[in-house]
């Protein structure tokens, strides 16, 4: 049942983000579905993804909030309470296919490599590499947005 | 309860706002849930066939989510501050008023 409950939250809370007018509700609905996403997470049993979730999550929604604002157009229509019911009924029809399809396969057959195993003996480069990679992203932007700040191409 | 068919709907609702949306933030939320949709597909894939490589590749999956997030935005800040509007068909019609190629955009 908990399942269920997780599915239709969201899937509704997708709906409402890509669908609301107002950006910052967006952000918002947005929000919901990267909580019901690490929710389905934890009850899946992947604690360590769902923390990696919730945090790369609360880092992107606080960037989205921040441009939200910059980006949206200031005299924006609003939606109205009959859309956004509309939207949530909409969310709970589109996720009953999960209740009732399924896809069947055969589970069951990995190995019992531990999470600690898995990210340093097998993916230890990996994971130094992507590091540096990531560090070089940010450096790359900041100094992007500090040249358009003074003034130079 | 099946787990594909719930990323595969989120999957559709991505593509649907992909195709159909033109203020630039819609898109991005759009990457987000296509994003999302897939890393939902893989944890659950993961854990039912043993958890632990799975989750290590997920690590490297948020993390370059989060780089490439980063640069989207940092982009889409960059765009609609040059061109005042953040509808992508205002931002063409403006870039082709102007006599802009693609290459200077």
């Amino acid at each position: 049942m908990i399942f269920e409950i997780l599915s239709i939250g969201l899937i509704v809370s997708a709906c409402l983000a890509l669908f609301l007018d107002e950006a910052v509700y967006s952000v918002g609905a947005l929000a919901g579905t990267f909580l019901f996403t690490s929710l389905i997470y934890i009850a899946n049993g992947a604690i360590y993804v769902a923390i990696f979730q919730f945090a790369v999550g609360v880092g992107t929604l606080a960037i989205l909030f921040l441009s939200g604002e910059m980006l949206s157009d200031k005299p924006t229509k609003k939606t109205s309470a009959k859309s956004t019911v509309a939207l949530m009924s909409a969310g709970v029809i589109l996720s009953l296919p999960a209740f009732f399809l399924s896809v069947s396969g055969s589970a069951g057959a990995g190995s019992d490599i531990t999470f600690g195993d898995a990210l340093w003996n097998l993916r230890g480069i990996d994971v130094i590499l992507q590091a540096l990679v990531i560090l070089m992203v940010a450096l790359g932007i900041g100094i992007v947005l500090h040249q358009k700040r003074s003034g130079g191409k | 309860m099946d787990f594909v068919i719930l990323s595969l709907v989120m999957l559709s609702i991505g593509i649907y706002g992909l195709l159909t949306k033109r203020h630039l933030l819609k898109v991005f939320i759009s990457v987000e849930l296509i994003a999302t949709g897939a890393t939902l597909n893989f944890v659950t894939l993961s854990s039912a066939m043993g958890k632990g490589l799975g989750e290590a590749f997920l690590i490297l999956v948020f993390s370059t989510d989060t780089a490439v997030s980063a640069v989207i935005l940092a982009l889409l800040v960059i765009v609609s501050k040059k061109y005042g509007t953040s509808d992508i068909s205002e931002i063409v019609k403006i870039s082709e008023e102007t006599g802009e190629s693609e290459e200077e955009i």
